[in-house]
């Protein structure tokens, strides 16, 4: 492997913003047939990385190198005809046109100046077919769920037969079907030569699929090396220079508190009929594969979607919420998935987006309160560890820092629930852990958290128990024990036997 | 290679077929509508009565389709009515003068491309928002209009009037015309653009859409749509008139929107737009026919538009619930 040219290669190459260095010296070789994961914390430059071997940004210093030979500037037309495709995070479909379309976008067969729909069907099929994506052609995108238009993201770049496929957290929105299809064809290209560049947070996947590693901190490379033999742990200690043990904190069985919630045949959105209960100081676990009613079962229990249920009991009131007002005063909260389209103000300060919900409570005389909101502020980035200027838009931060600030700004209503849509999706490992200590800190003080998490760990390692949710219905509920990788997993699959506990 | 994919069949007509998805409704209220229409004023079966029909709704159909372009690449125009005005001031200073009247169609169809195109580049290489630069637009394109011509005056040549204007359904063959040149757009690459730009225009650049080039193209062929509208409303009255556009801005959204085109770019498609206008214009006739006092017509015409965006809207949720 070492004796093959690299088909892309980045050479002490270093990229700054308004004079902030993001990248310092980065060596970064992409050879055929490897599957390279490029790891690091959110801000550790991996993105910007990204954007240098696409083209997309130009060096500040160093070069690259397209199959040996220097470029001297790398654009998104020149990376695209060197053979370099990046699935990026965010889509880049259009929802009106239809699959085929949006495969061949930008690059379709043409005759005569025209789309050749003809040869585009063939070659978007053979793309779609790899992918395992049966759906016709002729379907706009906008009629697919999310993680189908992951697929077709991801079918779109093999349209192009890249040499160079760079993978932005593909997994993200795909559901375990899915992401094993991903698996497959990603070590199908790579045995065709593909050099493949595979960015995760989800450390198991990485472990199982890569060969080798580069690891980002701060800008600088930390490891470059063979996967082979470094464990989960020793990942995670490249990353942030700290021992992994204590990525959890020390599980607590819950006290019995008092039940917040207690639920009989509940229907709400995809979900039907489920009995559910939980008590204060539980830590709850809401799996499965996405889109299987999880996210319906929260926001109808906040009033925020219709829901029906033969018998409710909520935070002491005997019946559903009506809606999110009636929601919070009873002591919920719900902090959305999609911190940056639900949970937050984007170009608002940090501050304003702190004391938003709070606005109300913190009147004097029917007019703000400036120092109430001040200290307020002042208490709440203390809590969370949020730091430096309050006064920055709130766009300004790294993605686990925003979800500090969706989740700390629920904090001063005193809520007894907690209604969490997969709170550390996209986060990196460092944040992610200040967000369980303050979960596990929550539930210490009597308060009762739903946690509805995509990352299995997550759910094995912090919760009392797990609700496994599958077509709408809870298929299982695993206790903290019983509730290991396989068994979430294989509940989520519809395989596993009721292991019905708790 | 995949079964399901389409097997055989055209990948392009299985495209247009699933594209008329959700417009079953709009089509339906279309074909009511016209019935009314027809059994108000019989006449809409002969020759002659059709000829009118189309000449009716044919400026409108224009508009509304350089207005929905726009908006289906995340624009929209406030300069459609003045470049109508304009386009007939052109027309009618030119056709009677030494250029002749083809020498005027080609000045028609230049000012068109040429403001269009002028937008376009102010708006995708300046990055300045659509409304305000067509805002800004109509106001100098109004006033470039009476300068070229006060009062109304200027003339068409007769027997173009006849032509376009009399008696043979010439409106309609021209817009068949104009469709099929939609189509063949929207199967080059840079057509398909128009929906990914709107609808997404990051990854739109990412897939190696020139962005740029095709809001400019965008806007410079819905300058030139509006400018030949406004050719045909000159044919239609046998002079230039430098205001008489202007109900053409407001109606072309209109249109666009009845024929379900969303505000946000990408959203929609051309036969629901055009859709839109005729049902506009159909509307328009009947309450005319069923004696509607003018007042009465617009505040009918306005309700309609909303329940026209409400009613997609809600019967989305009630599916959804």
């Amino acid at each position: 492997m070492d004796g093959t040219t690299p088909l892309v290669e980045a050479r002490g190459i270093s990229k700054g913003f308004f004079g902030n260095p993001v990248l310092k010296a980065v060596d970064i070789a992409l050879h055929p047939g490897r599957i390279h994961a490029l790891l690091g914390e959110n801000g550790a430059g991996k993105s910007t990385l990204i954007n240098l071997l696409s083209g997309a940004l130009q060096p500040d210093g160093g070069d690259i190198r397209v199959d040996g030979k220097p470029v001297t500037r790398l654009t998104p037309q020149g990376a695209r005809a060197a053979g370099v495709a990046v699935v990026q995070q965010e889509l880049s479909l259009a929802a009106e046109l239809s699959i085929a379309e949006n495969i061949g976008l930008g690059a379709a067969p043409r005759r005569f100046g025209l789309l050749d729909y003809r040869a585009l069907r063939d070659r978007a099929a053979a793309a779609s077919a790899l992918v395992g994506l049966t759906e016709p052609l002729e379907m706009p995108v906008g009629d697919l769920p999310l993680g189908r238009r992951q697929m077709v993201e991801i079918a779109k770049a093999l349209f192009r037969e890249p040499r160079v496929l760079i993978l932005d957290e593909p997994t993200s929105s795909l559901s375990a079907h899915e992401a094993g299809v991903l698996s497959g064809l990603v070590r199908t290209l790579a045995a065709r030569g593909v050099a493949v560049l595979y960015i995760s947070h989800r450390l198991n996947e990485v472990q199982a699929l890569c060969d080798y590693v580069t690891v980002l901190k701060d800008g600088v490379v930390t490891a470059d090396r063979s996967l082979a033999d470094v464990s989960a742990e020793g990942l995670v200690r490249l990353m942030v220079g700290r021992d992994p043990g204590d990525m959890f904190p020390a599980f607590k069985p819950a006290a019995a508190g008092e039940h917040l919630i207690r639920v009989d045949g509940f229907s709400a959105g995809a979900v039907y009929d489920v009995a559910f209960s939980a008590r204060a100081g539980e830590i709850v676990g809401i799996g499965g594969l996405i889109g299987q009613g999880q996210e319906d079962f929260l926001l109808g229990l906040y009033g925020a979607i219709p829901a029906v249920a033969s018998s409710a009991a909520i935070c002491g009131v005997g019946h559903l919420l009506a809606g999110v007002g009636a929601a919070t005063a009873a002591g919920l909260a719900y902090v959305p998935a999609d911190r940056k389209k639900e949970g937050l103000v984007l170009p608002h300060t940090i501050a304003a987006n702190l004391m938003l919900p709070s606005l109300g409570r913190l009147m004097r005389h029917g007019l703000r309160d400036r120092r109430g909101e001040a200290a307020l502020v002042a208490d709440l980035a203390r809590q969370l560890a949020i730091r430096g200027d309050t006064g920055r838009p709130v766009q300004a931060l790294s993605g686990g820092n925003q979800q500090k600030v969706a989740l700390a700004k629920w904090l001063p209503l005193g809520p007894r629930v907690l209604l969490l849509n997969d709170p550390t999706r996209g986060v990196d490992v460092g944040t992610k852990r200040e967000i369980y200590l303050m979960l596990r800190a929550f539930a210490d003080a009597g308060k009762l958290i739903l946690l509805l998490s995509s990352d299995t760990p997550e759910l094995v390692h912090l919760c009392d128990r797990v609700a496994v949710f599958r077509e709408g219905r809870v298929v299982a509920t695993l206790a903290h024990g019983n509730a290991s990788e396989e068994a979430i997993v294989g509940a989520a699959m519809g395989l596993a036997t009721k292991e019905l506990a708790a | 290679m995949t079964p399901s994919a389409s097997p055989s069949g055209s990948l392009y007509f299985a495209i247009q077929r699933r594209r008329n998805r959700g417009l079953g409704g709009l089509y339906l209220v279309v074909a009511a509508f016209l019935v009314v229409y027809g059994v108000l004023f019989p006449g809409l079966l002969s020759v002659g009565g059709f000829s009118k029909f189309s000449q009716n709704w044919f400026p409108l159909a224009l508009v509304t389709m350089a207005q929905a372009l726009l908006m289906l690449n995340g624009g929209i125009s406030l300069a459609i009515g003045p470049l109508v005005s304009l386009g007939g001031v052109v027309a009618a200073i030119t056709m009677g003068g030494p250029a002749g009247a083809f020498g005027g169609l080609l000045a028609v169809v230049v000012a068109g491309l040429v403001i269009g195109a002028l937008t376009g580049l102010i708006v995708a290489y300046m990055r300045l928002p659509a409304i305000i630069v067509t805002l800004a637009g109509s106001f100098i394109i109004t006033g470039v209009a009476l300068l070229l011509l006060p009062r109304p005056g200027g003339s068409i040549p007769d027997w173009l009037s006849q032509a376009l204007a009399g008696q043979q359904p010439t409106a309609f063959a021209l817009l068949v015309l104009v469709l099929c040149a939609w189509k063949l757009f929207l199967a080059t690459p840079l057509g398909i653009g128009v929906y990914a730009v709107g609808d997404n225009p990051v990854g739109a650049f990412r897939s190696g859409v020139p962005v740029e080039r095709v809001r400019v193209v965008s806007f410079a062929v819905s300058g030139l749509l509006a400018a030949l509208a406004g050719l045909f409303v000159a044919a239609q009255t046998g002079s230039g008139d430098p205001v008489i556009g202007t109900s053409f801005t407001l109606n072309s959204i209109a249109g666009a929107v009845l024929g379900g085109v969303g505000f946000l770019g990408g959203k929609g498609t051309m036969r629901g737009a055009i859709a839109g206008s005729l049902l506009l214009s159909v509307m328009i006739n009947v309450m005319f026919f069923l004696g509607f006092p003018p007042v009465a017509q617009y505040v009918a015409q306005g309700v309609i538009i909303v329940g026209a965006v409400a009613i997609p809207e809600f019967a989305g949720r009630w599916r959804k619930a």
